[in-house]
């Protein structure tokens, strides 16, 4: 699903952001990316959802080698991909099935088609009784939720969430973790950046911890795909 | 492609209503550029049009020397017949000359007793082809006419078309020279107003980009807005530019509006205003283009 081999990553400022980068993550997996603030792990999703090119290494996502020279189709990758992040990216003058609709309608989904799935949609993240509702007047929790909906627009394998509970209180961390942990169990590839240890020890994901741009935890992949 | 052409539309229209101040701004801007544009078109137009009529009535007159025999002027009438671009020769005689002179003066003519036909001299009239009926062919025809001597002067308006045609081209060049800079003022006014559009709608913009749209959904509105707002500014502009040539003839003397029966003011035609409705829309688009060059790329 995700092969990432020696990746680095510096801005033209000189900042190293990623160094000699090198993961591996297999088809219905739910790995945490951990890592304290600054560690690199934002640059590393934003390099799996090619709002970034590394500065050099090798990057494939969902069978498409997004490093190979001439790769233009970074629409065509987040069709394949949800993307989740804290801040929710949400329009806030639009109501809840709106900001869902949108998302359907300027991916090329017909207005009779999109209002369909929009129930549908939201009914999987348990907002189908909030849809007319304005999406300011929701909580945050219910917001993400909105968002993680939203991801969801083109069923992608794969999930990328960039601290989705940062900005949430502890139960509304856990309803979301619940909402990740269902797509999960129905094979969602779900790739979840946090710097929370609490929230992360609570579950039995695999974890890849980064700090300074580097890998720093011991498990190696190989090792997780053999289960040693 | 009828869904991506109605989704276009759809939110062309939806950004013109969003950015309404904005897009009007923008829409005027274009029309008042087209209107000034437009309007020297119309002069230059009908400028040239009456240069048209005025040299197809175009013909030259040469003088005969005095004393010039009969069997000179067959062969003189002869040769002139030749001469290329020449379509008649026809030849006045003094009393011809006289008789012109007293219909001409009318009631006045009673002002001619006693001058004697013999003063004044005779001459061929000459009426040239159609395509010989410019400032340029003329003096072909008349730098042939003087290599015959028995010619004692050649008169042919020669001022009149040359200070004519100097005009109608000062117009045009002012035309053209307006329409560069208002050219370039319309892309960049459209394009500078497109920016500003497109980044009060960056949050839209950057969430299309994080669904997979694909880059035609996102640029091809703007490109449509750009398009509309070029298309209403070229139409409003042409809409003013006719009640201006209207208004003008309420407000001309009765004196003038006789002559202009002979040498009518014209609308601008329709292919001519075809053409700067697509140039208007041209404008409109390359001022979108522009914008989405430097801020619709991720």
């Amino acid at each position: 699903m995700i092969q990432m081999s020696h990746v680095y990553k510096t801005y033209p400022s000189q900042i190293s952001a990623l160094y000699d980068m090198t993961l591996e993550i297999s088809p219905g997996e739910f790995v945490f990316i951990a890592g304290p603030n600054g560690s690199g792990k934002t640059t590393l999703l934003q390099i799996l959802f090619g709002a970034e090119k590394p500065s050099s290494g090798e990057v494939i996502v969902n069978g498409m080698n997004i490093t190979e020279k001439g790769f233009n189709k970074i629409y065509a990758l987040r069709r394949t991909m949800g993307i989740v992040f804290q801040d929710f990216k949400l329009l806030r003058d639009r109501t809840v099935s709106e900001n869902i609709f949108f998302a359907l309608e300027v991916t090329g989904c017909s207005r009779k088609e999109a209002k369909n799935k929009v129930s549908e949609i939201l009914s999987r993240v348990g907002l189908q009784e909030r849809e007319k509702d304005s999406v300011f007047t929701l909580s945050a929790g219910e917001q993400q939720r909105v968002a993680i909906a939203r991801a969801l627009i083109n069923d992608p394998p794969l999930l990328l969430a960039d601290e989705p509970t940062g900005d949430l209180d502890a139960q509304m961390a856990i309803d979301v973790m619940g909402i990740f942990t269902h797509l999960h169990l129905k094979g969602t590839t779900v790739v979840f950046a946090t710097h929370d240890i609490d929230l992360i020890q609570r579950y039995s994901y695999r974890v890849i911890s980064i700090s300074g741009g580097k890998r720093v935890d011991s498990q190696k992949d190989e090792e997780v795909k053999t289960g040693e | 492609m009828i869904f991506f052409l109605q989704y276009v539309m759809r939110k062309a229209f939806q950004n013109i209503r969003g950015n309404l101040f904005a897009n009007l701004t923008t829409i005027g801007i274009i029309a008042i550029s087209i209107l000034i544009f437009s309007a020297f078109t119309l002069i230059s137009f009908n400028l040239a049009s009456f240069l048209k009529i005025w040299e197809d009535k175009i013909g030259v007159i040469a003088y005969l020397k005095k004393g010039t025999s009969l069997k000179e002027m067959e062969g003189l009438l002869k040769n002139t017949r030749q001469i290329e671009g020449v379509e008649g020769v026809k030849y006045i005689s003094p009393f011809d000359a006289v008789a012109f002179l007293e219909s001409k003066l009318g009631n006045q003519k009673n002002l001619l007793q006693g001058i004697q036909p013999g003063i004044l001299p005779p001459s061929f009239e000459i009426q040239l082809k159609k395509d010989y009926r410019n400032s340029t062919k003329i003096k072909e025809v008349v730098s042939r006419l003087k290599q015959f001597p028995q010619f004692e002067e050649i008169q042919y308006g020669q001022e009149w078309v040359e200070t004519f045609s100097a005009l109608v081209h000062i117009v045009r060049l002012t035309q053209w020279i307006l329409g560069c800079l208002f050219l370039v003022a319309i892309i960049f006014i459209t394009s500078n107003i497109l920016q500003l559009t497109i980044s009060s709608r960056q949050e839209e913009i950057e969430i299309m980009h994080l669904v997979g749209s694909r880059p035609a959904f996102i640029r091809v509105p703007f490109y449509m807005e750009g398009l509309i707002q070029g298309l209403l500014g070229g139409g409003l502009a042409i809409f003013f530019l006719y009640l201006l040539y209207k208004g003008f003839f309420l407000y001309i003397p009765p004196s003038i509006q006789v002559w202009l029966v002979r040498v009518p003011i014209l609308f601008l035609p329709h292919w001519t205003i075809l053409g700067i409705l697509i140039g208007g829309m041209f404008l409109g688009f390359f001022g979108s283009f522009v914008a989405s060059m430097r801020f619709l790329s991720e």
